[in-house]
């Protein structure tokens, strides 16, 4: 007996020995060419922020707000079980610095008070309209409502619950302006944000079909009226290292990614597209999980396959804050939906992959997309896993797994860490040297231990993605932004239904 | 070199990088701070004076004075905040703003700044020469429409139309369609610079309106109805029956809403026909909601119950633009359980909470 284990384990022994040595290499030029990527991407970042701060004295945002030829904005805010900061968020939406924007609110079947809070504080009363069906919707809407005054843009459409999708594609056939913006009703936008996100569309009005808007961490910062007053980082450790890779993976990336001219993703808490557009491709993908990275890949190809000269943009500045999860569980039931929606977006669309057709999109974004966000938990797991058993086994010299180790996630610091001294050199909007210091322990933590985590729940997504199970969406209860009062962002987590957090990012 | 000693390099390597990009953010952070704190200290004895010139209360001259009188060092501090003021405020505080940036020699240095290899330094003083709103700059900022920079192109529009001055027209018109294969201003920018330019700019308009390039026809046509240059009427017209491109067709619709009178209702009634384009439709419906003239009364009422239902809601609402002959069409169409019905009966609850009833018809 002791022999057959003693044979096992030396075969286990070679087996490992032959993996690692035919790995070694490849596994760390992985490591060297994702973060170099990364690293590419944050140069273009960088130069266009530094473009973009210069710009600020000359950009017209003044101007803008005071145009009569400005595009009108119909803001979409899909609402479920939101009672807690909805009408603060309202509040704050309606006063948006804009010439001309309405508000659509599309109550998604709440089981709480919701709409009554909002019938109370607009003073609304029920109309009868009927929508028109631009775009094919699902469930059916039981009413619409507008404030008595029949002045304040504002129209909050009740339906029954049939998943956000499909309420923001009621929201758009509810949305009587050119443009429509994306807002999930728990962000929280700046005052210039749609000011923002709606320039590029009129400085290139034919060929600017869709802006995405930079989304940040609003946890532990204090919020007054549904408006940012103070920005700090968030007390939560797990929040804190979020804070990291939104700027990093989502900021930075998707900067270097319009700049590159192949932006693939707009996420959904805060995406503006022109409303022809939307309704030419059929609105968004009520099966899809990632359906906001749907939709954009659904427009690329759609525009292409057109022959259409477009173009679609990340706008860095202004923003939306948004809440992010500050529980192990709610984090991961929203990466295992991220990366599941990634693999599903990826593997519908993968007639685009490695397509000249498709320009940089198929040749540049998907390949990167395929090679560095889909594969990257699944190799770094197994690496890891290797490593491990490579030490256990005695085939892996210890002082040298420790260099290896030491080099791949060195690197990967050092990634998160130009992130940072962009961001410090553009935004800066962490302005406290306790901030400043808790963003670089962020950055090491993101990186060993947050890291390996959310490659095991990213896998697992996949996973249930590949098996075909039924997705179940995370909860989270939001503590909301409502009153007068700071109220410094920290979301108290329960297991009570609702949606999860929406922002379809991924890093 | 082994592997080990490569990995062990690279490890060195980027130690170092982490530790620089550490030193850099802190250091920069350092510097920051430093620099604003002293922005605050040099700007904050002469806030108030900039305050007061701003909001017109230096009737005596002594504010405008004392910051005319600061050495550049200081100045340079200022500067920034008497050109963001500048850009809020008109009449007679602006004139006094204006004045303390030439005696500070910012407008010489801005014309010098034109000629700069910096497409930014070119745009920030483009800029500035804007908000002087002096005609005497307008030589100056017109050859920057055809700036390499889109930026500086865009900056030189905004800039002459701030201006005012009809004479940059044609030029900002020049400027809107593709040269070289560099993009043109946007046509937003260029319909905004002309409508700050007044009325001076009809003659230019004509011939815009009449342009083989159809992005000039799309501002010309935008223009036109911004503006209510009633002279190219006949112009409009011609454009909405004829013209290739429905973007143009579409501006000119609502151009006519705007200007047209009885006489455009036909042609406008046309263009709702289910073979043009929807956008092109539904704009018309508006537009007659906008002329309000009762002859389109018949039509309207026929779209009611269009398939395209947004085009049936904007029909009903524009039957009450109409008045007593819309809103009467409308009530008897209330008690209809058809498509024409539910539209009716929402554009009258819109039209009650807006108070827009016909006092005939409430």
């Amino acid at each position: 007996m002791a022999g057959l284990w003693s044979g096992g384990v030396d075969a286990l022994r070679a087996l490992v020995e032959t993996v690692m040595a035919a790995i070694e290499v490849p596994v760390l030029v992985y490591f060297l060419v994702i973060n170099t990527s990364y690293l590419l991407l944050i140069g273009l970042a960088a130069w266009d922020l530094i473009h973009h701060r210069r710009r600020a004295e000359h950009a017209g945002h003044d101007e803008t707000v005071a145009s009569q030829l400005a595009p009108g904005v119909s803001v979409i805010v899909p609402a479920y079980n939101e009672e807690a900061g909805i009408v603060t968020s309202v509040q704050a939406m309606l006063a948006l610095r804009y010439p001309r924007h309405e508000v659509v609110v599309v109550d998604d079947g709440s089981t709480d008070g919701t709409s009554d809070r909002l019938r109370a504080a607009f003073d609304l009363v029920p109309v009868e309209r009927e929508l028109p069906t631009d775009v094919p919707t699902r469930a059916a809407v039981t009413e619409v409502l507008v404030p008595r005054s029949g002045r304040t843009r504002l129209v909050l459409v009740r339906k029954n619950n049939s998943g956000r999708s499909d309420a923001v594609n009621v929201g758009i056939n509810a949305a009587s302006e050119p443009l429509v913006a994306m807002v999930d009703a728990d962000s929280i936008l700046d005052p210039d944000s749609l000011l923002g996100v709606a320039k590029p569309f009129a400085d290139d009005p034919i060929r600017m079909v869709a802006t995405g808007g930079a989304i940040r961490a609003a946890n532990g910062c204090t919020v007054i009226d549904g408006r940012i007053v103070q920005i700090r980082m968030p007390g939560s450790r797990l929040a804190r290292v979020q804070v990291v890779e939104y700027l990093r993976a989502f900021m930075l990336g998707r900067t270097g990614w319009s700049r590159f001219g192949a932006l693939i993703l707009i996420s959904g808490a805060f995406g503006m597209f022109r409303r022809d557009v939307l309704v030419e491709v059929g609105g968004l993908d009520a099966d899809s999980i990632g359906e906001d990275f749907e939709l954009v890949m659904r427009i690329h190809r759609s525009l292409t396959d057109q022959r259409r000269d477009y173009r679609v943009q990340f706008v860095a500045e202004p923003i939306s804050w948004t809440e992010v999860p500050v529980t192990a569980r709610v984090l991961r039931s929203q990466r295992r939906r991220w990366h599941r929606g990634l693999w599903e977006t990826l593997w519908k669309y993968r007639g685009m992959l490695g397509n000249p057709r498709y320009g940089r999109v198929g040749l540049v974004a998907l390949p990167y997309y395929w090679a560095f966000e889909l594969f990257a938990p699944l190799l770094e797991l197994a690496g890891l896993v290797l490593v491990v058993l490579g030490l256990a086994l005695g085939v892996v010299n210890l002082s040298y797994a420790y260099v290896f180790l030491a080099v791949a996630y060195g690197y990967a610091i050092l990634v998160t860490l130009a992130a940072m001294t962009v961001e410090e050199l553009s935004f800066h909007k962490y302005d406290r040297w306790r901030d400043l210091r808790s963003t670089l322990a962020a950055s090491i933590w993101e990186n060993v231990g947050y890291r390996q985590l959310t490659a095991w729940w990213r896998l697992e997504g996949w996973w249930a993605g590949l098996t075909g199970r039924k997705q179940v969406w995370g909860t989270m209860t939001r503590q909301g932004f409502a009153g007068t009062q700071p109220a410094a962002v920290e979301p108290a987590l329960t297991g009570s239904p609702g949606p999860g957090p929406r922002d379809g990012s991924r890093g | 070199m082994s592997s080990r000693s490569l990995l062990l390099l690279a490890e060195v390597v980027i130690g170092l990088s982490c530790l620089v990009l550490a030193l850099v953010i802190v250091g920069a952070r350092l510097h920051r701070v430093r620099a604003t704190r002293r922005t605050t200290r040099m700007v904050a004895p002469h806030r108030p004076m900039l305050l007061a010139v701003a909001s017109g209360e230096d009737a005596e001259g002594s504010a405008r004075a004392h910051l005319a009188s600061l050495p550049s060092a200081t100045w340079e501090h200022v500067r920034s905040t008497a050109v963001v003021m500048l850009a809020k405020v008109r009449g007679a505080p602006a004139e006094t703003l204006v004045a303390l940036l030439h005696a500070h020699a910012e407008v010489e240095r801005a014309l010098g700044w034109l000629r700069s290899r910096s497409a930014v330094r070119r745009a920030r003083a483009a800029y500035l020469l804007g908000l002087l709103h002096d005609p005497a700059n307008v030589p100056a900022l017109v050859p920057l429409l055809s700036d390499p920079s889109p930026d500086v192109r865009l900056v030189a529009a905004r800039s002459l139309g701030l201006i005012g001055d009809p004479a940059a027209a044609g030029a900002v018109l020049s400027a809107v369609p593709p040269r070289d294969g560099r993009m043109g201003i946007p046509a937003w920018v260029a319909a905004e610079a002309l409508l700050g330019m007044g009325l001076g700019v009809a003659p230019v308009l004509r011939g815009a309106l009449a342009s083989a390039d159809a992005g000039v026809r799309d501002v010309a046509v935008t223009v036109a109805g911004a503006g209510a240059f009633t002279s190219v009427l006949p112009q409009l017209r011609v454009l909405l029956d004829h013209d290739p491109l429905p973007e143009v067709r579409t501006g000119a619709a609502v151009a006519l809403g705007r200007l047209g009178g009885p006489r455009d209702v036909a042609a406008l009634i046309r263009c709702t026909a289910p073979s043009s384009p929807t956008t092109l439709r539904r704009t018309c419906v508006g537009a007659l909601g906008e002329l309000g003239d009762p002859s389109a009364v018949p039509a309207l009422t026929a779209l009611l119950d269009e398939p395209d239902r947004r085009l049936a809601e904007l029909a009903a609402e524009a039957l009450v633009r109409v008045g007593t002959a819309g809103a009467e069409v409308l009530l008897r169409c209330v008690g209809s359980t058809g498509p024409a019905g539910t539209v009716a009966r929402g554009a009258l609850d819109m039209a009650r909470l807006r108070g827009q009833m016909p006092a005939a018809s409430r």
